[in-house]
């Protein structure tokens, strides 16, 4: 197939290209330039920046936070002039204040990037600035890790209020309450997370969706489960496809899950999908968000430590033929479910938007990283989703960094476009 | 033969139920097997078989091993016959041995279900753990194999013309292996594996908690080819023990176990009786009271995971395990009511059930002592979580977490072995490493920082034999974590490292003059 797609893909992409709304193009680059661009071009001033970035918030004081940058700092084997000023400025008390209010700064500056706001209230603004563009919104929540059985209730109850949040802001700017859409993580709602018995944390985790499904029907709302790594993907997939087959929600909330085409499993997985669907017809259908995956070297650097082979591709165009083959798939299937693309590759989205051909798709971007391509989308007339993180510092660090890692990584499309590869080749097939 | 390098065994995949699946397969075909015999066994000839019993702590009505209870004749004959052995199975060429030890390895491979659910049942190891036992028994055996091989190679010296000097490592004679139950398999594996090698003739006498499992690790052994003469089992009691201690004819001891016993061990070898030509080795793996510590920019979400996994796996009975928590005052109080959370969602249960965290402990004795600590640091400090529900059956102790213990509290000195963790608020780093400086331990210990000034500054303080950083304290790997403790804890000796097989061997060099009447033989 991917031979006679090939011309329309061309033609979609170099639509989109131009239809980018500056010539900024890049989000990498805006994001803090000098501090990644420098991170893109040396692994070891990457690691000693990120480092840097992920114990930000848990720094005493200006003073704390200046010594961890510079011994972040000391242990690079050779550093930029520029930043062998900042190791001298910290020899001195006042010096140290000075480096870590700027160093702070970079870091609250480039985490804005990233998350929409400290709570859902606090994003309602950036919310609407989005809808007034006819773009489309879910928010995350960001979080501590779930240890106990407190902070999973408490989770499940800033969900709930999220919810509510949502609707409201929904109807205060005259839109239908299937906007208001929440992304929620199985594994902030049980304590009880365990690989190797799926059904522990599905039992429980279980006990705190069903009320948040129920609001989210009753206020029309969409809920959507997001997928992490491997060791929680059996509870996930058993918690959702169990829980939306009950009779109760058959018809309604408005729900999906994700699926991840970077897993070699990812065809079976969708082919059990498909077949729950099939036997579970529910309204409105399910919702597929097709992801490439969040934790590829997590899944690889586990799988080499324990000796078994890795449960993900290894070669990245492997991982993307299988995403456009999933793609491909999930749109034949519909109505039995509703497809949601969500990548910032020009090439998986225009795959996806020339086999669509007209046929109902939605597209997802990350805020921070796809907001151009989110924008270039809206302006051609697609249906967009930017996915908003919401919460403070503390919580939102692990997914800054892992946003950062990710797409300062050597194969990435972002890392790719960053370094201005022409457009074709941005959209030769993988 | 040349063997394609070391790599450590992959233990099974439990996130996938195929795997799950296969273990329970290995329970289906342990358990028409119970109770096992395990007969004192010498030159291959079986003694008796009564004695003791191992009884499943989950549930003590089940018998899972009858086995003999070896006495001082027993004791004799088998350092007798395995003096005479070792003469032969030392002069094997050392890749002859390896050969033996590395088929003794894939029949343990193959074995591998049965075996796990074997300590599922004797230990009440849950099956993460089980598994991981049996790939390091495997390990050792593997690795151990390897490094004699490269061990008889001898190291370089120095050459002058005329002279020719070489250095070889030689068997010690018979080792007698004295080992736990916590590791009722990879630990005798270890120590027995590393004095076979090496050229050794091996006496095992395995824990009476588990007698079992060190039956099924000799009977892998025999059927490799290790000669019967050259490798004895004599399950029993302590005194079997004392007695294969005392023996003149024994010329290493390795022990794994408590500190009471190691040092009783050390001084008893320390004899020299008339007849006994040799000073005795001992290679002593003994207690410790390992701390974690926590400095103020450590993420919580990474260390309260891994602290109450270090301290409540197979219920705190791994000598590598977590029992002190120093944490910095900047975050103590949400360190504490973090793990006391989590600590609450900990499943106490039987170890054949997947997902079960806290396992019974291995015997009443041990629940005694677990329960003494904890009203205890009841009655010192406070116990912030604990006393849980626990089935009725079994040596159940529910998961311990007690703070503010005075400093001189036996419940932060004494090793406890079982699910009691305590935590301490520490007024900066420099406190935590002084603290950890005044025990007379130094087995494991953890710290969590990401501060690079503080991590290389704890690493060069803390006499630790293992420092974990950034991770949880159990778990050492065979060749990643050459694993051992210093000061009370041990010998220094680190098993699983590339230095262990030396304390099995005594060196010897040979100079020969290679000049006569100025003509020089090369
Ligand atoms: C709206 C939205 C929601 C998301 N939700 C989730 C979620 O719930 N769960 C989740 O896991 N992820 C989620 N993601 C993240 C997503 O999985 C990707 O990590 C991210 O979008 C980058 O992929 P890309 O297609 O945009 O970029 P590309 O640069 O085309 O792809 C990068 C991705 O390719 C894969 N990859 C990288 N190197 C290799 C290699 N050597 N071999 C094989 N594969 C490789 C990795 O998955 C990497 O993330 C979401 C993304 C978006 C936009």
């Amino acid at each position: 197939m991917a031979s006679d797609l090939q011309p329309a893909i061309l033609e979609v992409g170099r639509a989109l290209d131009a239809a980018y709304p500056s010539r900024t193009r890049n989000p990498l680059k805006a994001i803090d330039e000098r501090a990644m661009a420098l991170a893109a071009t040396d692994q070891e001033l990457k690691a000693a920046l990120f480092r840097f970035v992920d114990v930000t918030p848990a720094c005493r004081s200006l003073d704390d936070l200046a010594r961890h940058l510079t011994g972040f700092l000391d242990e690079l084997p050779e550093r930029p002039p520029s930043l062998d000023m900042a190791v001298r400025m910290a020899r001195s008390r006042t010096g140290r204040a000075a480096l870590g209010a700027a160093a702070a700064a970079g870091v609250r500056h480039m985490a804005h990037r990233f998350i929409a706001g400290e709570s859902p209230r606090a994003a309602r603004g950036e919310l609407r600035g989005l809808w007034s563009r006819g773009v489309a919104a879910s928010v995350d929540l960001l979080g501590e890790a779930t240890v106990s059985a407190a902070e999973a209730d408490r989770y499940a109850a800033r969900c709930a209020e999220a919810l509510d949040e949502l609707a409201e802001a929904a109807a205060a700017s005259d839109l239908p309450a299937a906007d208001a859409n929440l992304s929620v993580k199985v594994s902030a709602l049980t304590p009880l997370m365990r690989p190797d018995a799926p059904d522990l944390g599905r039992e429980d985790a279980a006990g705190r969706l069903r009320p948040l499904l129920r609001r989210a029907r009753e206020l029309g709302a969409h809920l959507h489960i997001d997928m992490e790594s491997l060791d929680s993907l059996e509870t996930t997939l058993d918690l959702v496809l169990d829980l939306l087959g009950e009779e109760e929600f058959a018809g309604g909330p408005s729900a999906g899950l994700v699926l991840q085409a970077y897993l070699r499993d990812s065809p079976a997985e969708l082919d059990r999908i498909l077949a729950w669907a099939r036997s579970c017809p529910r309204t409105p259908p399910l919702v597929v968000r097709l992801v490439k995956g969040a934790y590829w070297d997590h899944e690889v650097v586990e799988a080499r430590q324990h000796g078994w082979s890795p449960p993900v591709f290894e070669s990245k165009a492997d991982c993307d033929r299988n995403f456009e083959a999933l793609t491909r798939r999930l749109l034949d299937a519909a109505p039995l479910v509703r497809v949601a693309i969500a990548s910032h590759n020009l090439r998986s989205v225009a795959h996806a938007i020339a086999y669509a051909d007209g046929r109902e798709l939605e597209l997802q971007v990350l805020r921070g990283l796809g907001d151009e391509l989110g924008q270039a989308l809206a302006t051609r007339g697609h249906r967009v989703r930017v996915y908003c993180p919401v919460g403070d510092l503390v919580a939102g660090m692990a997914y800054l960094v892992r946003r950062l890692l990710e797409n300062t990584a050597n194969d990435s499309f972002l890392g790719a476009q960053a370094r201005g590869a022409p457009v074709e080749e941005l959209l030769a097939a993988p | 033969m040349s063997l394609p390098p070391f790599r450590n065994e992959p233990t099974l995949e439990l996130r996938r139920s195929r795997d799950r699946e296969a273990l329970l397969g290995g329970l289906r075909e342990l358990e028409p097997r119970l109770p096992l015999r395990v007969p004192v066994l010498i030159g291959g000839d079986a003694g008796g078989a009564e004695g003791i019993e191992s009884t499943d702590p989950g549930n003590p009505a089940r018998v899972v091993a009858v086995a003999g209870a070896a006495g001082e004749r027993d004791v004799e004959q088998a350092v007798r016959r395995a003096a005479e052995a070792a003469r032969r199975w030392g002069a094997l060429p050392a890749a002859e041995r390896a050969e033996i030890l590395i088929r003794a390895a894939a029949l343990l491979r193959e074995r591998r279900l049965m075996l796990a659910a074997l300590q599922v049942r004797e230990c009440a190891k849950p099956w993460g753990e089980a598994d991981a036992d049996v790939c390091e028994a495997i390990d050792f055996l593997e690795y151990y194999a390897r490094e004699a091989v490269a061990l008889e190679r001898g190291p370089e010296l120095l050459q002058v013309p005329g002279e020719r000097n070489a250095m070889r490592h030689v068997a010690r004679g018979v080792v007698a292996v004295i080992s736990p139950w916590n590791f009722p398999l990879a630990i005798p594996c270890g120590m027995t594996a590393a004095g076979l090698a090496t050229g050794n003739a091996v006496v095992l006498k395995p824990a009476e908690q588990s007698p079992g499992c060190a039956g099924e690790l000799v009977r892998a052994l025999h059927e490799a080819g290790v000669p019967p003469d050259a490798l004895a089992l004599l399950p029993g009691l302590g005194d079997a023990g004392a007695a294969l201690v005392r023996h003149t004819g024994v010329h290493a001891i390795a022990f794994t176990g408590s500190g009471a016993v190691g040092l009783e061990i050390i001084r008893a070898a320390a004899e020299t009786p008339p007849g006994q030509r040799h000073v005795k080795r001992v290679v002593a793996e003994m207690g410790g009271k390992n701390c974690v510590i926590v400095d103020s920019d450590a993420d919580l979400d990474e260390a309260v995971p891994a602290i109450v996994r270090s301290a409540f796996v197979y219920a705190g009975q791994k000598c590598s395990a977590c029992a002190r928590v120093l944490a910095h005052e900047a975050l103590v109080d949400r360190l504490l009511e973090r793990i006391e959370g989590a600590v609450a969602t900990l499943r106490v249960g039987q170890a054949d059930t997947f997902g079960t965290d806290v396992p019974p402990v291995i015997e009443e004795e041990a629940h005694d002592r677990v329960r003494r600590y904890a009203e205890l640091a009841a009655s010192e400090g406070r116990v912030a979580a604990g006393g849980g529900d626990v089935p009725d059956e079994g040596w159940f102790h529910a998961p311990t977490l007690a703070t503010d213990l005075p400093p001189d509290s036996a419940v932060l000195r004494d090793e406890i072995f079982g699910p009691l963790v305590t935590v301490e608020r520490v007024p900066s780093i420099d406190a935590a490493c002084d603290t950890v400086e005044a025990s007379p331990f130094a087995l494991t210990g953890g710290l969590f920082s990401r501060s690079p000034d503080t991590v290389r500054e704890v690493t060069a303080r803390l006499p630790v034999g293992n420092l974990y950083v950034n991770r949880h304290i159990t778990g050492a790997m065979v060749g990643r974590q050459p694993f051992g403790g210093n000061r009370l804890s041990g010998v220094g000796a680190k098993a699983g490292g590339p230095d262990y097989l030396l304390q099995f061997t005594e060196p010897r060099v040979v100079t020969e003059n290679t000049m006569r009447h100025g003509l020089v033989v090369e």
